[in-house]
Parts: structure tokens; sequence; C-alpha cells
């Protein structure tokens, strides 16, 4: 009982503590807007709907991450794979519910009150279209950034230790706090290619706010079916050198 | 949810004497062994004693320094060794941590070499001390955190669980270091350990504690007199026989029988026994009980008094 | 003193040797420390263009050497301690520490200054890098120099200080992480990482009051020659005014914490 309790007490300080982070981000972005109307073209509204996709989208990478990827490269570290690799599961999906830590769902959810602020703050709503470019958007960006985790953590198989490039990845995250736009040409490059977490969060922002063409729309869908492509590709040479070797 | 809440804010707490009118005093030279289950008290005694916990009441003096103000006069005198804990550098050999100490302790060059070579000759460091920490196996990091420990040649050692985790060989060979430093240099010893060997190896003389209490405190030898009014006979005959009426039946195996006796008629029954069967006798032991079943029986019994509210 | 000073070099040598084995993760961390600042001088900027190139009294440029200043003052101040002082004593390391005539305190400080020390030659080419992209400005003179140096030895000691103040926390509480996050944040709103103090709104007035500012802020606006020598000199004094107050109230708060210390499963 006394355990349950703590945990919980624990869960509520975590929970606390996300919105604190929060909170300190819309006020981050309320101060620059105390100086200006708009920033690239985003008005005040639309960053802060920005501001709530890049919760969305790092809470759910979170997820993602916590509930296959981790697990995975720890097999890897402890040559436990072989046990995971015969079960009569397609091992690019690697699932587990038993690792999802509740703070991220929080980021989620946070992610979803901010965005419903920014769109109030905008006004208007918002018309079908656009919230179907966003959900295919959306969904599209998430793949992308499974993709990439998925390949680096195909580099598992050839090097153990892979988490200084997840880290490199993580740090490059904070980046998608604003849009993509606002930063100078290698940087924009380098997080709407390699660290696709720049268009992850500004491309379905750029769609609930109503500033998305359809171009775009395309643009994004067949990226990232490349990249889906590429990565399990990627995947399943991987697999095969592994298995191949230790025959 | 509202329990919830108040348990971040509101602890309810149960006040527990950890030690309750425990009183000893230990001379220079001595090696004294705390004895005492988990949660007895024993190691809460032993941080009291070396400054790291403040008694709510009563005095504590350690060669003639109050232990918690944790002057300097007093810290360079002493030591604490914890099991399984290491308070060394991990990265780096231990031989850089130990030029730290030196600096620490202020060390003149000539009493550090001299003080570090008598530590590797005992310990055998020689290809320790240059490797970096994280690379030794268990035991060999217990002698590098020893040498690091007695760098500065205290005059009073605090070991906690000193051989916990570490294989018999090793263990005894702690045990040797352990009674040749305290030959060698007078240092005082004062001994918490699960390990009976330990105690018995290096302990004339034991402090038993329980709930926080003191049992007793004397010689070990004394404790199995004190506290085990029996003895046992073991005898190995040239045939089976059955010799329950000489005393209570321990275990038999074979042609060996064990009998419990009261101290007072030990010595009657031998006699006795001897001169029933000196003909068919191949062996016989007067031995007092193992010391872990004295230690067994004075906690239950200990246990039993507390709850009849003795 | 001067044994202290031998204490501080061996110590030094040791923990030098130590960090030598973790060149990536420091390297890493690097990265971490610029992209933040990167990120928001990208949204600084782009605001300003869009109000004819000057937010207030700053250009662009200006922005661009305010948070290339706070990067290195950042970096130059900063302090991990209670995270680690947390550790240790789940650890049981602590214990002993206590037990040897040095205090703890020191062994955090030379760490400090390693880590510092190691990781310095990697930032600089990057600021550098920052500072001509962004077209920075700097308005430096040598009074400013001059009056960097005690600022920015100001701000890393009163950020050590405060760091030390949480770190307590640490004696009743096993969550201090928590407390952590919640002080980080603050400090990331008040201390000038989001923005220089005078750009805050509403919050400015609050923020010149809080301790937080004068740990990065304040030597920010000293190197970048955003403020004159008479404001630069009155900030020092309110640095050393903060220092003081938070070296007081550590000392309290460490007494009250070990006499609570139970060192339990130490």
């Amino acid at each position: 009982m006394q355990f349950a309790l703590e945990y919980r007490a624990n869960l509520a300080l975590d929970l606390f503590e996300e919105l604190i982070i929060v909170i300190s981000s819309l006020v981050a972005v309320l101060i620059l807007y105390d100086h200006t109307s708009a920033i690239n073209g985003w008005t005040e509204g639309q960053m802060i709907e920005l501001l709530g996709v890049y919760y969305l989208v790092q809470g759910a990478q979170a997820v993602v991450f916590e509930t296959s990827f981790e697990r995975f490269m720890e097999h890897v570290r402890m040559g436990t794979l072989d046990f995971i690799l015969i079960k009569p599961v397609d091992s690019q999906f690697m699932i587990s519910t038993r690792h999802v830590q509740v703070p991220q769902f929080g980021q989620i959810a946070m992610g979803v009150l901010v965005l419903a602020i920014g769109i109030a703050q905008v006004g208007g709503g918002f018309g079908v279209l656009d919230a179907l470019a966003f959900a295919a958007t959306l969904v599209c960006g998430l793949l992308l950034v499974y993709s990439l985790l998925l390949v680096l953590s195909t580099l598992s198989f050839w090097f153990v230790r892979v988490e200084n490039l997840l880290a490199i990845f993580w740090s490059f995250l904070d980046a998608g706090r604003f849009p993509v736009d606002v930063y100078p040409g290698w940087l924009r490059v380098t997080l709407s290619t390699v660290v696709p977490i720049g268009i992850a969060v500004t491309v379905p922002a750029q769609a609930i706010a109503g500033r998305l063409e359809l171009a775009g729309v395309v643009a994004m869908i067949g990226g990232t079916i490349i990249m889906c492509w590429f990565a399990s590709w990627f995947w399943r040479r991987g697999l095969r050198s592994y298995t191949g070797a230790s025959a | 949810m509202v329990a919830t809440l108040r348990s971040l804010f509101a602890r309810r707490f149960k006040e527990v004497p950890a030690v309750q009118d425990v009183s000893f005093d230990i001379d220079e030279g001595e090696i004294v062994g705390f004895l005492g289950p988990n949660g007895a008290g024993k190691t809460t005694t032993l941080k009291m004693l070396s400054g790291l916990l403040y008694p709510t009441s009563g005095e504590v003096r350690v060669l003639g320094h109050t232990p918690w103000k944790r002057e300097q006069g007093l810290l360079s005198t002493i030591t604490l060794v914890m099991g399984n804990r290491s308070q060394l550098l991990w990265d780096i050999p231990a031989a850089d941590s130990l030029r730290v100490l030196q600096e620490i302790f202020q060390l003149s060059e000539h009493t550090y070499r001299a003080s570090l070579d008598e530590l590797t000759d005992l310990l055998e460091l020689e290809p320790l001390l240059h490797k970096p920490v994280r690379n030794l196996s268990l035991g060999e990091r217990m002698k590098v955190e020893f040498a690091a420990a007695l760098i500065h040649q205290p005059r009073v050692l605090f070991l906690d669980e000193p051989t916990i985790g570490l294989d018999v060989t090793m263990q005894a060979r702690i045990r040797r270091f352990v009674s040749d430093y305290n030959r060698r240099t007078g240092a005082s010893i004062l001994l918490t350990s699960h390990y009976m060997d330990d105690v018995v190896a290096l302990c004339k003389r034991v402090i038993v504690i329980h709930h926080g209490r003191l049992l007793y405190d004397g010689a070990l030898t004394g404790l199995a007199e004190r506290m085990a009014p029996h003895k046992l006979i073991r005898v190995t005959l040239s045939h089976e026989a059955d010799l329950a009426s000489y005393g209570e039946v321990v275990s038999h195996e074979e042609n060996t029988t064990t009998l419990k006796v009261s101290r007072e008629e030990a010595a009657d029954r031998t006699a006795q026994l001897v001169h029933d069967l000196h003909g068919q006798m191949l062996d016989l032991t007067l031995e007092d009980p193992a010391i872990e079943e004295v230690i067994d029986r004075v906690f239950s019994e200990a246990q039993v008094a507390l709850a009849a509210g003795v | 003193m001067r044994q202290l000073l031998r204490v501080y070099r061996a110590i030094f040598v040791a923990e030098f040797q130590a960090a030598a084995q973790y060149r990536v993760q420091s390297v890493l961390w690097l990265l971490f420390a610029i992209i933040r600042p990167v990120v928001f001088l990208a949204a600084w900027s782009a605001a300003a263009a869009t109000q004819g190139g000057r937010i207030g009294d700053m250009t662009i440029s200006d922005f661009a050497a305010y948070y290339v200043a706070v990067t290195l003052v950042s970096q130059l101040t900063m302090s991990w301690n209670a995270y680690d002082f947390e550790l240790e004593i789940r650890q049981g390391k602590l214990s002993p520490k206590l037990l040897r005539p040095l205090h703890p305190l020191h062994y955090s400080v030379v760490e400090n200054i390693v880590f510092k020390v190691a990781t310095m030659p990697a930032l600089l080419p990057v600021l550098v890098l920052i500072a001509w992209t962004f077209q920075a400005r700097f308005a430096t003179t040598w009074g400013h120099v001059l009056l960097f140096v005690p600022s920015v030895l100001l701000a890393a000691a009163l950020r050590f200080m405060f760091g030390w103040l949480m770190a307590t926390f640490a004696f009743w509480t096993t969550r201090v992480h928590g407390i952590m996050h919640v002080y980080d944040r603050l400090v990331f709103l008040f201390a000038g990482q989001l923005a220089p103090l005078s750009l805050l709104g509403g919050l400015a007035s609050i923020a010149y009051w809080l301790p937080f500012g004068y740990m990065l802020w304040a030597p920010s606006e000293i190197l970048r020659g955003g403020a004159s020598i008479d404001q630069a000199l009155g900030m020092i004094a309110i640095q050393a005014m903060w220092l003081a107050l938070s070296w007081l109230g550590f000392l309290g708060l460490w007494q009250l914490g070990l006499r609570q210390f139970s060192a339990v499963g130490a």
C-alpha cells in the first residue's frame, strides 16, 4: 500500500514537472510575441499551435522509443537478441507495452492542450481539409522519426554502443520548438533531412494553421514513404548480417 | 487521491529508538566485534562512534574528541571501511587516488612512502596499484580500499562488514591483514560483521546488540559460557551404540554421536563415557556449542524477553 | 591556504585523468549546450527581422553577440552538483568523504573546474562559427573585458553556491532531481537564456530582483558591451551580495542537513 502511494506520488511529481516545463515554454513564446506580431509569417496563435505539435511529437517519440528501441538495443548489448528473433513476430515491430512511462503520455496530453490553446488563440477554427492534412502530415512526421530511430537502432548490429548517436538526435530535438524556417541554411537542411524533427513538427503545424499547400502534403507523404522503405530495407540488411554472422 | 497528495507532504513516522542505553569503553589496541542481526543497531552505533550520526542523548568520545564535531584533529586519526563500498575514484589507478589522500592528510613524502610500502607488503598490492580501480576484481578492490583507508596510519579503525561479498580465501586474507595491522600498530579496531568467522578470528571481545540494546559485552569465549549453558560431547565408537542415557542426543551419524549436556555435568558425563566405553572409543571431544547457535539463541531469547516486557 | 592549494592540485590531476575517459560524452553534452541558445537566437532574429531589424535597442547582430556571450558564460558557470550529491548519498559514497579532513565541497569545486577546462577548447571554435554565421557585433571595450573577469567568477561562484543549496535538500528528500528540474526552469526563464532581461516584458521587474539573472545575464551583458561601465559595476555589486547571501544560506542548511543525515543504507 505504501509502495503504491509512493509510486503515485512520484507520478504526480513527474507530471507536475512536465507541466512546469510546458508552461515555461509557453511563457517563452508569449514573451517573444510581446515584441512582435509575427515571426516569419507565423502569428502568436499559430506559434502556440506549433508548440503544441512539438510536445505532441516529442511525447510520441519518447513513447515509441521506449516501447521498441530501448529494449531492442538492450537485448543487443546483453546478447539476448536471439531469443527475440525466434519469436513469430515481425522483428521490426518488437513492440512492448511494458516500459511505457506515464509522463510521456502526459507530455502528449499537454501537447494536445497547448495545441487547443493555439487554435483558440488563432480563432476562426480550421477546415476539414486542414484537419485531414494535419492528421496525414502528423502521421508522416512520426513515421519519419520512427524511421530515423529504426536506422539508428539498426546500427546496433554493427556498433553495440549507439547511445551517443541517439544523444545527438535528442539534443537536436530541442530545435523543433520553432518552425524550421527560422533557422539558418545548414541547420534548416539538417532538421529537414538527417534529423527530421524540424519537418515532423513544422509541417503538421503549417497544416493546422492553414499554411500548407497541397504540394507540401504530397511531398511530405512521398518523402515519408521513401524514408520508411529505406529504413526497413536497412533493418533487414542489418538483420541478415547479424543472423548470418552468428550462424 | 487525497492520501497520495498527503503522503507527499506528511510522512507518518513511528519513532523507533535505534539504540538505547548502550554504554561501553574500549581501550587502545583492542579489537572489538559488534554482533547483531540486521537492524539491531550495530551500524547505528558504529556511525555514532565515527561521527556520522548525532546521538539524541548521551555522550560519545573517541580519542578525546566528540566525533560528530568532526574536528581535524580527530579525522586524521580515524578511518572508516565499508564492505562492498568504494571510496576511490573509479576510473583512475589507485596509486593516483592515494596521492590525493597524501595531500588531504598532509603526509610528508617520507611518511607516505613508508606507510605505502608497509601496506603494499601486507596486502600484496604491487600489481594492483596502477590499474584503474574499475578493472579490479572485488577482492582486489577491497585490498586497495584498505590501503586507501589506512595510508594515514589511523589509530582507530571502524570496519563495517569489511569481508562481505568476498570469497573465502580473500576473507581469510583480509582477516589476517587486520590482525597483523593491529599487532604492528596497536590501532584500535571496531568491527561489525555477519560472518562469525570474522569475529572468531579477530575479536577477543564482543558486544552484542539486539533491538538497540546491549545484550552482552565481554570475551567471546565467555559469550558461549554465559549464553549457552550446555556443552557438546562428540563420541566416535568402533561400533553402533545407543548413548541416550548419557545425555540428549543431538545428532547421530554412523558411529559418531553428539550429545548435549549441561555445563555442570559435562565433566562428569565425559568421565563416565570414558570409564564405560574406553575400549571401544575411537575419539572423544568436548566442545562449546557453535557460536552461531549461541548467538541465535541469544537473539531469540532476547526477543521472547522483550515480548514479555522484561 | 598553501596546503589547500596542494590538495586542489592533487585532486585536479586525478579528476582530469578520470575526465579524459569521458571525452565523447563531454563533446555530446556541448552539442546540447549550443543548440539551445542557437534555437532562441534564431527565433529572436526572425522576430527582429519582422520589426525592421531591431527589437528594443538590440539588432540581430546584438542578439547574436548576446547569445554567443550567454553560451560562453553558461559553460563557464555551469554546475551540476545537486544531481551528483543526491547520487552520492544514495550510493553511500558521502559517508567516507565526511570522515576525511576535507569538506566534500572542495571535491566538487575541482570537478567543476576540470570539466570546464576540458571542454573549453571544443567550445570556442563553435562559438566563433556561430558569431560569424549571425554576424555578431560586440561593443566590448577593455574596461568591459576587465570587469568581465570578476563578474564571471562571481557568477560561477553564485551558480555553484545555489547548486549546493539545492543539493542540501537531498538530506531531506530523495526527490532532489524533481526540485532541480523546477529550479532549472526558473533559471531558464529568469537567468537570461530565454532573452536578455530587459526584453522579458512584464516579468522583467521580477527578474531584476531574483538572483538568477546575475548568474548568466549580467556577465554576458558585460562581455558583449551591452552594459555601460557604471551599470557593470552595479551588477557586480549585486552579484557579490547574492553570493554572500547564498553562502550564508548554504552554511546554515548544511549544518541542519547533516544533523538530519541518517546515511540510510550507507
